[in-house]
């Protein structure tokens, strides 16, 4: 009898002893098994083309009146690259703006043609692109000193966001062919003279904008580590005398990555070139260094140093805030077109904290300081990004004395909903 | 001299198990081995996720690896084929020499080691990892445990520690198919101990002749309906030159 029940009972026994044995599968594994057994299996494809559309309203508090100004933007933004053949592609980048903004008042239509250029492959390391092509090169976040085809670039300014003004500019027209090896390359650029007169008109190519004198470059990459990843540039325009440059980033620990971006050589100051003055033939250094730290949260910060030693000396900014307003915008206009820093000393901060809060919600805040009259800008952004829409608002405030690099600007204030659809 | 022959047989019967026995560092190379191919090569990884039950987000990568002649840990370059708003940005990781290339503001920048980390499927997840190379496996223990279809399964469980700079996660729980040297399940923790995630190798299919996982189930630690699935597909042996694998090929990169 007792024989039978154990007979019995010995295969449950067993298996209840197996079961436990058996490592299980946690309760919320085993749903998230269950969730991954109903994934859709679909892969998106490769597409040549892309774009958006974007919708902004805002306003904006005029300093000289005190008034406060409604603004309306729309832009629309494509690109295209189509392989043409194994070994040549073409591409085209184009974005229209049209806005009603405190500037200019009424609708104003600006069409930038960013890029439009073929690109070959001669041979698997040896590439050459001709045509309008945008030419970027530094890894500072904030300003660039080698990037020498930033001048006269930008058409439509849509925010201040370094990244929006790096994206929202019109390419050189040039030659490049690039050279390239393990662990390093050799790029050399070409761009002639087209037009020295840039243009005003919303839908011109301008290529006085962007041509307006012969260049040529040069930049070698070269890997020494892991951890050090330099690269040297030498650039040199018509008439002008040749200006060296350089950039390096390396490591500090597991979240820090340190960077320096440092352009040198003989040159005229920006006052000599926005009054048009002769050139005196001074070295003048350019430098950023910065460093960027990511935290776990997905929050990063970046802090960073600028110097331009061609712009106007803290004595001479102040002497120029108090002389001739119309030498005084004479500066400030050529600067604003060339991209450069009107004083010499600067610092810029940045932080951007993705999925903050909720997954899908970024923020990022951005700070300029002018060290040499101490004004400054503050620029906020909280962005959604929805599956095809990005939900945005921005705010953008200055604070300075009067005819001080920021407390001179039309807005004392600036804050912008925008949509953007992706499609 | 019969005690002496007896003695040797039995030494030599030890000598010969301990031969065929396996070492734990041993058991996670094969493992490696199983997800990934011995050559370069070319994929798709189809990201799904999900929070509460219900897909937030999905996101498209082609991914292309090469393992490094030097060290043997894999080199990738990662292009986001969707959602459109990413569409061409590009990520490389070749060792400490990680980068972003964003092509519409045309900006290559720097990564630190810090950002493999992020998101639940981060970066570091993405790419192809050979786990012997910079973790030492220091215990193998016989268990069964239950894989990623739900079935019990007769495992080795490794008990991984970083040993290398590279290493993403201070210590690994991997589970590993005593028979066929299968990845089934890691569970990835901090130094402080916490549970990061946990992730399930599953869907097993022929890829370069053999058979490999072609999904990963990816559960958090903390959140544990936070599920992401990455699925692969388009498996291609490929060529993928060094010349890649530098921030000056980023702008110049194109699909072929």
């Amino acid at each position: 009898m007792c024989t039978s029940v154990l007979h019995a009972a010995l295969p449950q026994f067993c298996f209840v002893l197996l079961m436990a044995l058996v490592t299980p599968a946690r309760a919320d594994d085993a749903d998230a098994l269950r969730l991954a057994d109903e994934a859709p299996r679909t892969v998106a494809r490769e597409r040549d083309w892309r774009g958006f559309a974007e919708i902004g309203l805002g306003a904006a508090d005029l300093r000289a009146d005190g008034s406060t100004r409604k603004e309306q933007r729309v832009s629309l933004d494509l690109q295209v690259d189509h392989a043409l053949s194994p070994q040549w592609r073409a591409v085209l980048a184009d974005r229209l703006d049209v806005s009603s903004t405190a500037q200019h008042g009424g609708d104003k239509a600006i069409n930038t043609l960013k890029e439009a250029y073929f690109s070959g492959r001669v041979t698997p390391d040896l590439l050459i692109d001709c045509g309008r092509i945008n030419a970027r090169y530094g890894v500072a976040m904030g300003y660039n000193p080698t990037d020498y085809f930033r001048g006269g670039a930008l058409r439509s300014k849509v925010s201040i966001d370094p990244a929006s003004l790096k994206e929202n500019r019109q390419g050189s027209v040039l030659l490049r062919g690039q050279k390239l090896w393990d662990g390093g390359a050799l790029t050399l650029l070409a761009s002639p003279r087209i037009s020295s007169e840039a243009s005003s008109d919303g839908f011109s190519l301008d290529w006085g904008a962007t041509n307006a004198r012969s260049r040529a470059m040069l930049v070698l990459s070269a890997k020494f580590s892991e951890i050090v990843n330099p690269q040297f540039v030498v650039y040199k325009e018509e008439a002008r005398s040749a200006q060296w440059g350089g950039n390096i980033t390396g490591l500090i620990g597991q979240a820090t990555v340190a960077y320096l971006e440092w352009s040198g050589g003989s040159g005229r100051s920006h006052w000599s070139a926005a009054v048009q003055q002769p050139a005196s033939g001074t070295w003048r250094n350019r430098m950023s260094a910065g460093l960027t730290f990511t935290a776990q949260n997905k929050l990063s910060f970046t802090a960073e140093a600028q110097y331009d030693g061609a712009a106007l000396a803290d004595d001479a900014w102040r002497t120029l805030r108090a002389g001739s307003p119309l030498r005084y915008v004479q500066y400030r206009n050529w600067v604003a077109v060339a991209q450069e820093l009107p004083t010499q000393r600067a610092l810029f901060f940045r932080a951007f904290w993705q999925d903050a809060l909720v997954p899908r919600f970024d923020l990022s805040a951005m700070v300029n300081v002018d060290l040499a009259d101490n004004s400054r800008r503050a620029w906020l952004e909280a962005r959604y990004r929805a599956e095809h829409i990005d939900y945005v608002l921005q705010w953008q405030g200055t604070r300075g004395a009067p005819m001080s690099n920021y407390g001179a600007l039309p807005e004392s204030w600036r804050w912008q909903v925008a949509l953007k659809y992706y499609f | 001299m019969k005690k002496t022959l007896t003695v040797l047989f039995f030494l030599f019967i030890a000598a010969a198990v301990q031969a065929t026995e396996r070492s734990p560092q041993d058991i996670l190379a094969a493992s490696d081995a199983v997800r990934n191919p011995d050559h370069a090569f070319g994929l798709t990884n189809t990201l799904i996720e999900y929070r509460q039950g219900k897909q937030t987000e999905s996101s498209t990568l082609a991914i292309y690896s090469k393992a490094d002649v030097r060290g043997g840990q894999f080199r990738s370059l990662v292009r986001y084929v969707a959602p459109a708003r990413d569409a061409n940005k590009l990520i490389l990781f070749s060792g400490k020499d990680m980068w972003f290339y964003d092509p519409t503001s045309q900006a290559s920048i720097r990564l630190s080691p810090q950002q493999r980390l992020l998101g639940q499927a981060s970066n570091g997840d993405v790419v192809t990892v050979n786990f012997a190379k910079d973790y030492r496996a220091e215990s193998a223990v016989e268990e069964e445990t239950q894989d990623g279809e739900r079935r019990p399964r007769r495992c080795y469980k490794l008990g991984l520690s970083a040993n290398s700079a590279d290493a993403i996660y201070h210590r690994i729980e991997m589970w590993v198919d005593v028979g066929d040297s299968r990845p089934v399940k890691a569970r990835f923790y901090t130094e402080s101990g916490k549970l990061l995630k946990t992730a399930y190798y599953r869907r097993y299919q022929n890829a370069f002749g053999a058979e490999r996982p072609t999904e990963t189930v990816i559960i958090d630690g903390l959140e544990p309906d936070w599920v992401t699935v990455m699925r692969y597909t388009d498996w291609v042996k490929r060529e993928v030159p060094e010349t890649w694998l530098q921030r000056d090929y980023l702008p110049r990169f194109r699909p072929e």
